[in-house]
């Protein structure tokens, strides 16, 4: 998967508030970079979109995100850089909630919040079932599984 | 939690308030749940179904055998029976949990066709709910005290929402509702949904929102008997006759 920027500026189509917009994106754009610094929280309201990492053979989709679904969130609730990229698919409007308008978005719609958490805990489910797996085929070294398990513990 | 439901024929009704002094139309609830599972439609309660808040013992005593027994007729038939929790029968979560016949859920996410519908109870966007939890309460076991004397109380209030409805400057939503719930209407549409269903304001009608999309609300079945019906992506607000 090719993950040069495509050089197509994106659309805002709609913007009544700083906090908020509404972006149309074309087919194949990219709407961050790995390795970028931004923190905006996107919902996809028509199209898909997809995600993925670069290691040092090949690219990885980690996912594909359709119509009501969100991404972005780690950058949002982490802070830090990108963790992957992501790009269109076929052409898609996404809502972009900066960072300070966060809060106010789970204010006026308090089910988003909800949804969120039972997303991050659905995530969270399927990475410890990934992680037990590896660990029961002993591919990996004792003291890294004992450093992932201490991580995961609340750190 | 189930939240996210896949269903190409559905039925929304809303605020039965099963056990309301105020309610004469359990047997027509029954008899249109009935009618739903006959013609292949899921059914959707979308809050204060059952009432604790303004809860009379003689009616559930005497209405409740009825509605457990159409309830398990239904299952049987294979129909799935959504109950999403409103402000009434917060209480009763874990029972119809735990009892099985329900699926029970905050609110759902139905994708039917190529449309996504938001159903949920809208207690949360009540402003004096939200604001006032505690006198909420206080006053809504008052209200039942009224109702106990005379159900006809509940019919005054109805009418002074609409008085009070008349008089607002801002007139946004379905006559008779506090423009909040339009508004939160509006907000959740932006997720990416097509229509988003509310009940809890016993206010039946629809409002269109900013591009294309719809807020609908059944109203209560203390007072007429609509429904959202759901078919194959298309989404109606119909009045039942029996």
């Amino acid at each position: 998967m090719d993950l040069a920027y495509t050089k197509i500026m994106p659309q805002v189509i709609e913007s009544k508030v700083t906090h908020e917009k509404v972006v149309l994106y074309q087919n194949g754009e990219l709407v961050f970079e790995e390795g970028d610094s931004s923190r905006d929280l996107f919902i996809i309201q028509e199209g898909q979109v997809e995600i993925w990492k670069k290691t040092e053979t090949t690219d990885i989709k980690l996912a594909t995100f359709n119509r009501g679904d969100f991404f972005g969130d780690m950058a949002l609730l982490q802070g830090g850089t990108r963790f992957a990229s992501a790009k269109a698919t076929g052409i898609t409007k996404l809502l972009v909630i900066q960072p300070g308008g966060f809060l106010l978005k789970i204010r006026r719609d308090p089910t988003f919040a909800f949804e969120m958490l039972q997303t991050l805990s659905y995530r969270i489910k399927i990475s410890n079932e990934r992680l037990v797996d590896v660990i029961k085929k002993g591919n990996v070294p004792k003291e890294t599984v004992d450093q992932i398990l201490s991580l995961i513990g609340g750190q | 939690m189930l939240t996210n439901v896949q269903s190409e024929r559905m039925v929304i009704i809303s605020d039965l308030h099963l056990g309301n002094p105020f309610s004469n139309t359990t047997h027509l609830a029954l008899k249109f749940m009935k009618w739903a599972a006959s013609q292949n439609y899921d059914i959707v309660i979308n809050g204060d179904g059952l009432e604790m808040a303004q809860a009379s013992k003689s009616k559930i005593m005497s209405e409740m055998p009825d509605v457990f027994r159409t309830i398990k007729e239904l299952r049987k038939q294979r129909r799935t029976i959504y109950y999403v929790v409103g402000n009434h029968d917060i209480s009763l979560e874990n029972f119809l949990e735990d009892w099985g016949y329900f699926k029970v859920s905050p609110f759902l996410n139905i994708s039917s066709g190529k449309t996504r519908i938001r159903v949920e109870h809208g207690h949360l966007y009540d402003p004096f709910y939200v604001k006032y939890p505690a006198l909420y309460h206080k006053l809504t076991h008052l209200a039942g005290f009224f109702l106990f004397i005379s159900p006809s109380f509940y019919k005054l209030w109805i009418n002074f929402e609409k008085w009070r409805a008349r008089l607002r400057a801002k007139r946004t939503g379905i006559f008779g509702e506090p423009p909040e719930f339009a508004e939160a209407a509006q907000e959740i549409s932006k997720r990416g949904f097509d229509c988003v269903v509310f009940g809890h304001t016993h206010h039946a009608g629809e409002f269109k929102l900013e591009e294309d999309k719809r807020y609908l609300n059944p109203g209560s079945w203390l007072l007429s008997c609509h429904y959202v019906e759901i078919n194959n992506g298309k989404v109606e607000l119909k009045n039942w006759q029996p």
